[in-house]
């Protein structure tokens, strides 16, 4: 288990161990969701916003 | 439908999918000066070339449940080489039934679209972001190739492949593209062929299908569709806002499926 700081509001996060590269989550104090940038070091930043209009 | 109206064709390119009922009468019309454009699939192309190389096919899932191929460099340009065979194969048909096919590939690619920067995916129930997908938004339609081309008599024939200023070939949704061109052609009717016979109110039970959904009824329609069908009625409901009159969802199996399909088979939409 792993500690990180949210970008926004500065609460501290726990990740789980099996956390994965450039997934979402949410922080549980202001809600924004922040995406794992980096495993190691662990490393956030706040994820796209991006709408859904995909391809074949 | 009337004769000298403008129909915008779309055959999907799933398994079980043989393009050559749909390209008999679209060149039956085209060689009796009915206007009609004809915009294809690849996905089970895409497939083939991409087991060939001793890969397999990946697919995307949103978070709300639209799957999409993952379309990273290595698969975009597989999926490049799959729309353009496949491309060639509908325009050489079109041409031994005696109709001017032109296909849209190389420098004629008539779509234009951006490249979704980041997506968001799920993962073995995680969301995840993904940066290196080549698939596209359209934004544009290049209206004025096609009209000379539509001018000529002559029939386009559109891959489901864009044109970005940045970021080269992407893949987009065929049905969506259809519903691009019908929509800046002013399109009268836009008739979508896949494996199914429309849409659905129970899929996959056949003896559901839907023979006529009102405008009114588009959020009914959607909570029917599953799967592949959600981006078809998403493309209808896209055409319809633009001022196509009628959109018809509709099986390329048979024989003569245009045919079939203005005499009032499959599932119709009217504005």
């Amino acid at each position: 288990m792993s500690e990180i700081v949210c970008t926004e509001c500065g609460a501290e996060l726990r990740l789980d161990d099996d956390v994965i590269q450039n997934e979402i989550l949410p922080c549980p104090d202001c809600g924004v969701e922040l995406e794992v940038m980096s495993l190691n070091p662990f490393q956030v930043a706040l994820a796209p916003e991006v709408e859904e209009d995909w391809g074949e | 439908m009337q004769e000298n109206s403008l129909t915008v064709v779309k055959v999907g390119g799933g398994a079980g999918i043989d393009p050559s009922g749909v390209c008999t009468d679209v060149a039956a019309w085209a060689t009796r000066g009915r206007p009609v454009v004809l915009v294809h699939g690849a996905s089970h192309r895409a497939n083939i070339l991409t087991k060939a190389r001793g890969l397999e096919p990946r697919f995307l899932t949103s978070p709300s449940g639209h799957r999409s191929r993952y379309t990273d460099p290595q698969a975009r340009e597989i999926f490049v080489q799959a729309a353009q065979e496949a491309n060639e194969e509908i325009v050489a048909l079109l041409r031994g039934l005696g109709a001017v096919a032109v296909g849209m590939t190389g420098d004629r690619v008539a779509l234009r679209a951006v490249r979704k920067q980041a997506l968001r995916a799920v993962v073995d129930g995680r969301t995840v972001v993904v940066r290196d997908d080549y698939s596209g938004r359209i934004t544009g339609i290049d209206e004025g190739s096609l009209r000379s081309i539509l001018a000529a008599g002559q029939v386009p024939v559109i891959p489901p492949l864009a044109r970005s200023t940045s970021d080269g070939l992407l893949n987009v949704d065929g049905d969506r593209a259809a519903a691009s061109v019908a929509a800046a052609l002013g399109a009268e009717s836009l008739l979508i062929f896949s494996n199914v016979p429309g849409l659905m109110r129970h899929y996959p039970h056949e003896n559901s299908l839907v023979s006529m959904v009102d405008r009114d009824q588009m959020d009914q329609a959607m909570s029917w569709a599953q799967g592949r069908m959600k981006r078809k009625v998403l493309s209808v409901r896209q055409a319809l806002d633009a001022g196509v009159r009628r959109v018809v969802l509709a099986d390329a199996r048979p024989s003569h499926p245009l045919v079939r399909a203005i005499e009032g088979e499959g599932t119709w939409f009217n504005a």
